[in-house]
């Protein structure tokens, strides 16, 4: 079982997730698209990557609707990226295992209080998803699916934090290969789409001239 | 089967810390860890004396008693000893032990504590005697070579003692007699006082 | 000090001595020892015995040495509180602990079959009232859940010993006990911050007001069947909620005591939060089992408003009657369709099937 989650599953996962995510990324910026014959009025460039930055920040006006779900969602994600690169564990097994070398972790408290701000802002977001009825009725399978492997990932991590025992790091870690495995056919791909589909419409209203 | 005991003499000990040293560097303890102390009462005052403390070893140990893995044992010499491969680092062993033997390698802010580690008696763990397993969680195991303890072994005024308790305590009675303290007045040194005459 | 005065320089005074302690009047001999001062005096030094082990150990109170150690409490040799702490754990925490919890669930369990699911006076209407928003509903759940995680690894740590390790050996038990550990310092500080978001949304809905003391005398319409009149909070939720804040406080602040070590508090301050922790948390829980079992079998519609944020006004008027009145008067009451509608069952046909309890079961 371990020599299958550590060796096979783990290479075949890996596998999944690059082909997958580039085949995906690929066929977007590969996809034919109209072309716009008409005077461009200002940069596309700078519109895109205008934008591409812009939008890490909240809409003001989005913001007053659903407080929650912006407070929650930059909870969740600031904290997700935090513990997912600058933890100890993960930046020792990145170095390892993939990249070959590592760069300065987070002290341990600041990867404990941003998996902690992971986590509510997680759990509050699915909640979010489940009691209010529109977003209840726009949800599909694949988010709830999409929310809870990620979360059981977290909490397998999060188990497992004294890293003494091999069961709870197998199971860790057999979670995460679920997940890889997963990616590419969800909406988790917005990890790596959200570039490209911010740079193309920042382009296109950069040559319309929109300050957005 | 012997009694394990450690015994340190107040008269004797002279708070070199060697003690602490030798144990440290015997195990190769981690930085921030230290299975043995050197406490000094009334520093500087009148009647100063220091006492070098370490897990006592008890005949029915607090920390077993709440630990909620039930990671404790004691060896058929009477040493107190623990299973790091069940100890889940929860600190209830250091709320239940009055000498404040067990030590946490890890103390940094929302950190969780890592594995107890505490003074063996120089007498390993659970894993085989001599394996490198062991000698990497618990230390070297003295106790198996036939040796005693190194910090009472090397403790250069003899102050700390370790062994079997019968042994010990007929070492410090006889110590005792030399020193000549008195029941006639309790607290009184008669040293310099002239028998018989 | 006292013995100093006792015992004054003397050299040769052995015989002396002996005849007064044969006497055993210590008063007379004071004086006797001053005549004899001229006597070559020996140097006194007092037996450290008594005065190292007075210093060492006393009953109530852990004195203080030096130690090159620096570490917290390392000067202290014993620590007297620490072998009150394990007692209390061992003798009185677990077993008590156990019987309580398990006593209270017995309890509900025969209250439940005896007194059945309380039912909602008049049958449910097909008229409905707001009661809980997306975010009052989001914080109930996150503090329920984290509240529930913590309860079950705190409980697994607290009686894992006697109840799981027989039943899955001790190597399997230390695994679980370790998730159980490390789970639970990771989602403490998430409940004391579910916490402080409750505290700010519900506080105003909850402060006590005139009508509260007459639910308390009827019994909340618990036993017997009298009608008990009610806020949009009753009596018996406004005392669950300071429950739940100021026990949750108490909770959540000696667990962050217990959780971060290194700020230089001692293991006699650690022994005391763990001691207040534990206490509260079995206390929390056990009214927890109340609220979950009031929330869920045992009145009905009750959980609804926690599912779909909106309640039955027959339910309304039989808990919380000056709420209904005030959202009559206001003209907050809408039409079961308009629910259902909201709610997003449109498909499902609004003439056929328009009972709101076949629609609320689902």
């Amino acid at each position: 079982m371990a020599t299958f989650i550590d060796g096979f599953l783990w290479y075949f996962a890996l596998a999944v997730f690059v082909i997958g995510v580039s085949g995906n990324l690929v066929t977007i910026i590969l996809a034919s698209r109209k072309v716009d014959l008409s005077v461009p009025r200002d940069s596309a460039f700078s519109g895109a990557l205008r934008t591409l930055f812009s939008r890490f920040l909240p809409d003001q006006h989005m913001l007053s609707r659903i407080g929650i779900q912006v407070v929650a969602g930059y909870m969740f994600h600031l904290g997700l990226f935090i513990l997912l690169f600058f933890a100890a564990p993960h930046v020792a097994f990145l170095e390892e295992n993939i990249l070959g070398f590592g760069w300065t972790a987070a002290p341990h408290w600041l990867f404990i209080v941003a998996s902690q701000f992971a986590f509510l802002g997680i759990i509050m977001l699915w909640l979010y998803r489940m009691t209010n009825s529109v977003s209840r009725l726009i949800s599909k399978l694949d988010d709830h699916v999409a929310t809870i492997l990620t979360f059981l990932v977290m909490l397998s991590g999060c188990l497992a934090l004294l890293e003494s025992f091999e069961t709870l790091r197998l199971l860790h870690r057999f979670l995460v290969e679920l997940l890889l495995i997963y990616f590419p056919f969800s909406r988790l791909m917005h990890a790596f789409t959200f570039v490209p589909s911010r740079l193309f419409t920042g382009a296109w209203f950069g040559r319309r001239g929109v300050d957005s | 089967m012997a009694r394990m005991k450690f015994y340190c003499d107040a008269e004797r000990c002279i708070e070199c810390n060697a003690c602490v040293t030798a144990c440290k560097n015997e195990h190769e303890i981690p930085w921030g860890v230290n299975r043995r102390r050197v406490v000094t009462i009334k520093d500087g005052q009148q009647g100063e004396r220091s006492l070098s403390v370490a897990c006592m070893h008890c005949s029915d140990a607090p920390c077993a008693a709440v630990c909620p893995v039930d990671c404790f044992y004691t060896t058929d010499d009477g040493v107190v000893l623990h299973d790091k491969d069940i100890c889940i680092g929860c600190g209830y062993c250091f709320y239940a032990c009055p000498f404040g033997a067990p030590q946490f390698p890890e103390n940094a802010a929302f950190s969780s504590r890592g594995k107890m580690d505490k003074c063996t008696f120089c007498a390993g763990g659970p894993e085989d005697d001599h394996s490198s397993d062991e000698y990497k969680k618990y230390g070297r195991n003295r106790l198996a070579e036939g040796k005693l303890p190194l910090c009472a072994e090397m403790c250069s005024t003899k102050a700390l003692l370790a062994g079997d308790a019968n042994m010990l305590s007929d070492i410090y009675r006889k110590r005792i007699i030399n020193r000549g303290a008195s029941v006639l007045n309790w607290g009184v040194n008669y040293d310099k006082v002239k028998l018989n005459t | 000090m006292l013995k100093q005065n006792m015992v004054s320089p003397v050299g040769d005074i052995l015989k002396f001595l002996s005849i007064l302690m044969l006497l055993v009047i210590t008063v007379i001999s004071q004086p006797t020892f001053a005549a004899v001062e001229g006597e070559p005096e020996g140097v006194i030094m007092k037996n450290p015995g008594a005065d190292l082990w007075r210093e060492v150990r006393q009953r109530n109170i852990a004195i203080e040495g030096i130690s090159q150690i620096k570490s917290v409490d390392s000067g202290i040799l014993i620590n007297p509180e620490a072998d009150r702490w394990t007692r209390f754990r061992v003798d009185q925490l677990v077993n008590y602990a156990a019987i309580i919890l398990a006593g209270l669930a017995l309890l509900l369990l025969v209250f439940y079959l005896l007194r059945g699911k309380i039912k909602v006076e008049g049958g449910l209407s097909r008229q409905m009232l707001h009661r809980f928003s997306d975010y009052e509903r989001v914080l109930h759940w996150t503090l329920a859940i984290v509240f529930l995680f913590l309860a079950i690894t705190g409980l697994t740590l607290l009686l894992g010993r006697t109840f799981l390790i027989p039943l899955f050996g001790q190597e399997f038990f230390s695994l679980l006990a370790s998730s159980s550990k490390e789970g639970h310092n990771l989602f403490g500080p998430i409940f004391f911050a579910s916490l402080i978001m409750m505290i700010l949304r519900f506080v105003k809905r909850n402060i006590y007001e005139k009508g509260d003391l007459t639910w308390l005398v009827k019994g909340g319409g618990i036993i017997g069947k009298s009608h008990v009149s009610g806020g949009f909070f009753n009596m018996g939720e406004k005392t669950w909620y300071w429950i739940v804040i100021l026990i949750g406080l108490l909770i959540s602040v000696s667990g962050l005591i217990l959780v971060s070590p290194n700020f230089g508090q001692g293991r006699v301050i650690m022994e005391l939060s763990h001691i207040v922790h534990v206490i509260s948390a079995i206390i929390l829980i056990a009214v927890s089992f109340g609220h979950m079992y009031l929330g869920s079998v045992g009145t009905e519609g009750a959980l609804e408003s926690m599912k779909t944020g909106y309640v039955d006004v027959n339910w309304a008027e039989s808990h919380h009657d000056r709420w209904a009145k005030e959202c009559r008067d206001n003209n907050r009451v809408i039409s079961a369709d308009k629910f259902n509608r909201l709610q997003g069952k449109i498909n499902s046909g609004t003439e056929e099937s328009g009972s709101v309890a076949v629609e609320g079961n689902k």
